[in-house]
């Protein structure tokens, strides 16, 4: 079979619809993240556009009670919020959510991850600043993760 | 079915940080990517997006009074793989501004018109052949704010899921014979001729009341065959 070239990732602009990223953002409601998302100086980025995909608190991706897809909007102070459950472990890998971002400015998505603390795990392992990808619990069942695109503590983002 | 997902090729994907578009200096991270071995989490399918996306008619150019100023035209977006097998019953959101430059959102402060009858976002599931259609209306061109003398070719936002996490795609489809294409820094980011050439969309003569386009949407991922590791 002669193989297609995928089609060229293109920004998102800034202009995504809003009632695109509405009532999706609540996948179960046992833990809540939430963050900051921001740009080169620290300036807060409004209308970005969060995917999120998890196993559910059993680390399975199949599970029809739980979808484990979501998408949140921030808002114009550059915040984000899920509510969801804590994943599972899989085999071979630390419990985690994986993070898409999508905005203005970036010709194509970024992939990173969150963990929900230091952990043995290859994606942490490939990567300089492991620490970045580890969630913060701000108190019992809700934790931080910002997002920094480019300088400072830049997050790390994977190209696959 | 294991699905493959191979790197992207640097000419046929935009970079990253683009001369001529600013954002992308700010945002495009200073860091390089890392490479992470890929396993169940990133090639496992959020399918239940099909389930919790509610998809609508398909038309935003609407009929009588209520008919969207502009020229009526019809995209025929097809969603395959890289084998060129299509998918059907996959999400695709498709946004787009106004025949005068507009768009619906609120943080746009473009001075142009809105137009009451139209409403620039629409959500479709594919049907046989991988096939989805959406009736609307040609968008205008617009400016650029802050960029002297930037304006963005007439342009259709898509948004789509494929067979696994990382075959989602946000992409533009751009319009065949339009000078502003040449110039265009975000469809010009993508070094390949024939790639760029891939993102406008194919006019197809008829006679209909609509002007027909055509349009490929080729997702990340193939089939794995027996005994590849």
């Amino acid at each position: 079979v002669k193989r297609l070239v995928p089609t060229a990732e293109m920004t998102l602009g800034p202009f995504f619809p809003r009632e695109f990223a509405q009532g999706l953002n609540h996948l179960a409601d046992e833990i809540e993240i939430s963050g900051r998302v921001t740009e080169v100086d620290g300036t807060a980025l409004d209308n970005v556009i969060l995917e999120i995909w998890q196993a559910d608190a059993a680390g399975r991706f199949d599970n029809p009670q739980f979808p484990g897809w979501g998408r949140a909007a921030t808002d114009a102070g550059g915040e984000y919020r899920f509510r969801t459950v804590r994943p599972g472990a899989l085999p071979g890998r630390a419990p985690h959510i994986n993070f898409l971002v999508l905005y203005s400015g970036l010709m194509r998505q970024l992939q990173t991850v969150l963990f929900f603390e230091p952990s043995d795990d290859p994606v942490l392992r490939a990567v300089e600043h492991p620490g970045r990808l580890v969630a913060r619990q701000v108190k019992p069942g809700a934790f931080r993760f910002d997002i920094r695109l480019r300088g400072g503590d830049e997050t790390p983002f994977f190209d696959d | 079915m294991k699905i493959l997902i191979e790197p992207r090729d640097p000419l046929t994907q935009a970079q990253g940080v683009e001369p001529g578009y600013a954002q992308t200096a700010r945002r495009w991270p200073a860091r390089p990517l890392a490479r992470r071995p890929l396993g169940a989490s990133e090639l496992s399918g959020p399918q239940p997006v099909a389930r919790l996306l509610h998809a609508d008619q398909g038309d935003l150019a609407g009929s009588g009074a209520k008919r969207a100023l502009g020229q009526l035209i019809r995209l025929r977006v097809r969603v395959v793989d890289e084998d060129g097998a299509p998918l059907p019953g996959t999400v695709l959101e498709a946004w787009h501004c106004n025949a005068a430059g507009k768009y619906i959102h609120p943080n746009d402060s473009h001075d142009a018109p809105v137009d009451p009858n139209f409403y620039g976002a629409a959500r479709m599931v594919t049907g046989d052949g991988g096939l989805a259609e959406l009736r609307t209306i040609k968008p205008g061109a617009y400016p650029v704010p802050d960029t002297g003398g930037w304006w963005r070719p007439p342009h259709v936002h898509f948004s789509v899921w494929g067979r696994v996490w990382l075959s989602r795609l946000v992409t533009q489809m751009f319009f065949p014979g339009e000078p502003l294409n040449e110039a265009d820094a975000i469809l010009n980011a993508i070094r390949d001729p024939q790639a760029r050439e891939r993102c406008i969309a194919r006019f197809v003569p008829s006679a209909g009341t609509e002007l027909v386009y055509d349009f490929q949407l080729v997702v990340r991922g193939r089939k794995g065959s027996p005994g590849m590791p």
